[in-house]
């Protein structure tokens, strides 16, 4: 425990005390029986505890914490009325019991007057510390740092006055009016500072100047009290602490009369305090429609209440312009008619698109003519960098009713509007950005079930194959169908193009494919039953011809594998060169054939344009087929992967199973074009023949 | 990609210049879409400084392939680089197209 907080307890038992002996020594002197019995004490000793129990008092007081909680001023206020005030009405009670009791019993007895004397002055000092503090809350309320000084010493040099009458030596007027003046004069200065007031809304200062009024007359009654006291010939008691009293009743009474004028003063311009702090608030709400992403509706509702409200229009519009359709969304006391007529009107002044405030219509001619009830316009347009989203339009009878403040306040509820606009819109785009993601990926899920999940499977070869689109959907496709008599079609193909519409077309080739490789029952011969891949050919061009647009093309490779017979025919349409290791040959080798893409010449003379090759394969050939997304792949210094570095793998793999060489190629094409993009989508086909076997079970 | 045209009598030569993919394809569609262009008995494409050239590149000259043939106006591939021939010989476009090493033979068609 510090020496202060020592102290700050003894405060509450020494103010007791003190108060005791001061009630002791009046009683002594009012009362002569028990004075020539104990003698009557010497006047320092009154003197002291006088000055004791207002010191004593003054601490307590200081050592409470800060009366004012937050920025309830009127509840300060109110407690001080309640509290001390309450002491005022018991002083005025004690007085009036006493003038009875002296009524009845006229006597000579002046003890229980001296009682009541000594409770009133120590009423009346608790009253004068509890409202000093008060005060001093009042003034501290955001103070500088210069202020709490101030208000230090301010309190020092009130103490040191509570020492003037204990010294015997008394100070000549001279000296000690100066000084009292300097000091009340301290307290008037510091009566200045009076912030508070302007936190009060205008039912607060009204009751606050009530409240001040109240505690002013609790003030005058114990000064009145007092001031008749002092020439009762009954008061035997050395005169009290004066300086200390009059100046701290001063500075209290001053206090409370600056605060009351200066709030009553502040009445007239409350309203105007309001009107910002409504402003302010329609500001925030504002603001909190843009975060909940209501509709755009309910923004511009919320703009034009919110105008009218602000600028307190009698009249008003709101026009929004939408893809060149302007509608008149609110309105507002005004006939459709009026507005047509002043939108025109302001048209042909060619006012119509910017800032305008008129507040003296009936000057204008124009506006003259129109016979409106109105004086006062402002308009103003929505307005972002990019577009123009409407005019609000607002209306005064009253002549010069807009003021510059208004239009400030109205191009901030504008540009908010407008910003909150165009976050909805943003929103809005982003959601269908979002669908269409979405909606991408469905396409890509559909087009992945286009591509064969299973590969086919025999003991005469086997089969890896790899797919990757550069997009969610791709163009590249291929297909495998079983024909009767232990053959297997093959198709291979790219369209040009990226993306969706690529995407559609690989799924039409697929009908195609499936439509056109059909057992045809009208064949004369076997060969005939399914058509040869280059008549396949010329049959997808011409299919081809009424769906595919000018400039698009597809490059498609058929190949009919016969493991029956070890050999295979196949056609190439403009796609990728086939590569083919030859085990008897040792040998790795390009097919380079001629032949047409689909979709190139849309008439009958594609089909010379398309050749079958045949070739007899043997055992542990690997032919490998691919898209140009493999061979033009791209590396960092922008080089193709090509047909050399595939040829190369194939050198190096083919006596691998055909996953094997597929990982191998795809491991290379990945080490190639590390860090790049895919560009284009990839598809690899690695098929490896083996030695024929019997069917099993025949 | 850089387009640029020469125009002598009859003849209209187009210089490409870099890589013809999707976005510059569309470039050289416009010029090629021109209806005065099929008034000229010739339109020689130097290929000299063509990189690349992309499906979408390819499908310029495919669709307006019959619109020249239909006007009787000869295209001609000049000054061809190894791999863009490569291109065109793989799609097949090398039997449809005249396809000549140098601007002196692509004049003397």
């Amino acid at each position: 425990m510090t020496i202060r907080q020592k102290l700050e307890t003894a405060f509450l038992p020494l103010m007791l005390l003190s108060w005791m002996v001061l009630l002791v020594s009046t009683l002594l002197h009012a009362s002569p029986a028990a004075a020539s019995r104990f003698g009557i004490p010497p006047n320092w000793i009154t003197l002291t505890a006088q000055a004791v129990f207002v010191a004593a008092v003054f601490g307590y007081q200081r050592a409470q914490p800060n009366l004012l909680r937050g920025t309830d001023f009127v509840g300060l206020l109110r407690r001080l009325v309640l509290g001390p005030g309450l002491l005022a009405t018991v002083c005025v009670g004690l007085h009036l019991l006493e003038r009875v009791v002296q009524f009845k019993h006229a006597a000579t007895d002046r003890t229980f007057f001296a009682i009541v004397y000594t409770v009133n002055l120590g009423l009346f000092v608790i009253f004068l510390a509890f409202t000093n503090y008060a005060w001093r809350s009042l003034v501290l309320f955001r103070a500088s740092e210069r202020l709490q000084r101030e208000w230090l010493w301010f309190e020092v040099l009130l103490g040191v006055t509570l020492l003037f009458r204990l010294i015997s030596w008394q100070f000549p007027l001279y000296f000690t009016l100066p000084v009292l003046g300097a000091l009340a004069f301290f307290g008037v200065y510091l009566s200045g500072n009076q912030k508070w007031v302007a936190y009060l809304n205008r039912r607060q200062k009204l009751e606050a100047v009530l409240l001040q009024g109240a505690i002013l007359m609790s003030m005058t009654i114990f000064v009145a009290y007092f001031l008749r006291i002092e020439q009762d010939p009954r008061l035997v008691a050395p005169a009290s602490q004066h300086a200390f009293l009059v100046l701290t009743v001063f500075f209290a009474t001053f206090y409370a009369v600056m605060g009351l004028l200066v709030t009553l003063f502040n009445l007239p311009t409350a309203g105007v305090f309001e009107q910002k702090r409504e402003e302010i608030l329609s500001l925030q709400r504002l603001t909190q429609l843009i975060q909940r992403g209501q509709t755009e509706e309910e923004v511009y509702a919320m703009l034009f209440d919110s105008a009218v409200q602000t600028v307190e229009a009698d009249a008003a519009w709101l026009d929004i312009l939408e893809e060149d359709t302007l509608t008149t969304y609110q309105r507002h006391n005004i006939a459709e008619a009026d507005s047509v007529a002043i939108r025109r009107l302001l048209a042909d002044y060619n006012l119509g698109q910017i800032e305008y405030l008129n507040n003296d219509l009936n000057n204008s001619s124009g506006f003259r003519a129109l016979g409106l009830e109105f004086e006062a316009l402002i308009v103003m347009p929505l307005r972002s960098t990019k577009r123009n989203y409407g005019t609000l339009y607002l209306l005064k009878r009253q002549r010069q009713g807009f003021d510059r403040e208004n239009m400030s306040i109205l191009q901030t509820f504008t540009s908010q509007t407008v910003l909150s606009i165009e976050n909805l819109q943003l929103m809005a785009r982003s959601i269908q950005n979002e669908r269409v993601q979405e909606e991408l990926k469905i396409a890509s899920s559909v087009q992945d079930s286009l591509i064969p999940k299973n590969l086919p499977t025999d003991n005469w070869f086997e089969i890896s194959s790899h797919a990757l689109a550069a997009k969610e959907v791709g163009g590249d496709f291929y297909d495998f169908l079983h024909l009767p008599g232990r053959r297997l079609a093959i198709l291979i193909g790219d369209v040009s193009g990226k993306g969706v519409t690529a995407a559609f077309h690989m799924a039409q080739m697929k009908g195609i494919f499936h439509a056109l490789m059909q057992e045809n029952p009208l064949a004369r011969s076997e060969r005939e039953k399914f058509p040869v891949p280059s008549k396949f050919m010329s049959m997808a061009n011409t299919a081809l011809v009424h769906c595919l647009e000018k400039s698009s093309f597809i490059t498609a490779s058929l190949y009919i594998i016969d493991y029956e017979h070890g050999g295979f025919v196949f056609a190439r349409a403009g796609h990728c060169h086939t590569l083919y290791y030859h085990s008897i040959k040792e040998e790795v080798s390009y097919f380079r054939t001629a032949g047409l893409g689909l979709g190139i010449i849309r008439n009958e003379s594609y089909e010379r344009h398309i050749k079958n090759q045949f070739y007899d394969y043997n055992p542990g050939d690997v032919m490998v087929i691919y898209t140009d997304g493999i061979v033009e792949a791209r590396a960092a210094d922008q080089s193709e992967y090509g047909e050399e570095r595939l040829k190369q793998m194939l050198e190096r793999t083919y006596y691998l199973s055909a996953d094997e060489i597929k990982t191998q190629i795809l491991d290379d094409l990945a080490e190639f074009s590390r860090g790049q993009p895919i560009h284009d989508d990839q598809t690899l086909l690695v098929i490896k023949f083996r030695a024929s076997q019997p069917e099993p079970g025949i | 990609m850089k387009v640029t045209q020469q125009a002598s009598d009859n003849i209209l030569t187009l210089i490409l210049d870099g890589e013809l993919d999707a976005s510059s394809s569309v470039l050289l569609d416009t010029e090629l879409a021109k209806p005065e262009i099929l008034n000229y008995q010739k339109v020689l494409i130097d290929c000299q400084r063509l990189n690349y050239i992309s499906s979408a590149g390819l499908g310029v000259f495919i669709s307006h392939l019959q619109s020249f043939q239909d006007a009787g106006v000869k295209l001609v591939f000049f000054n061809m680089q190894e791999k863009v021939h490569n291109v065109f010989e793989i799609l097949g476009l090398d039997a449809l197209m005249t396809i000549v090493p140098s601007a002196a033979e692509a004049t003397a068609i």
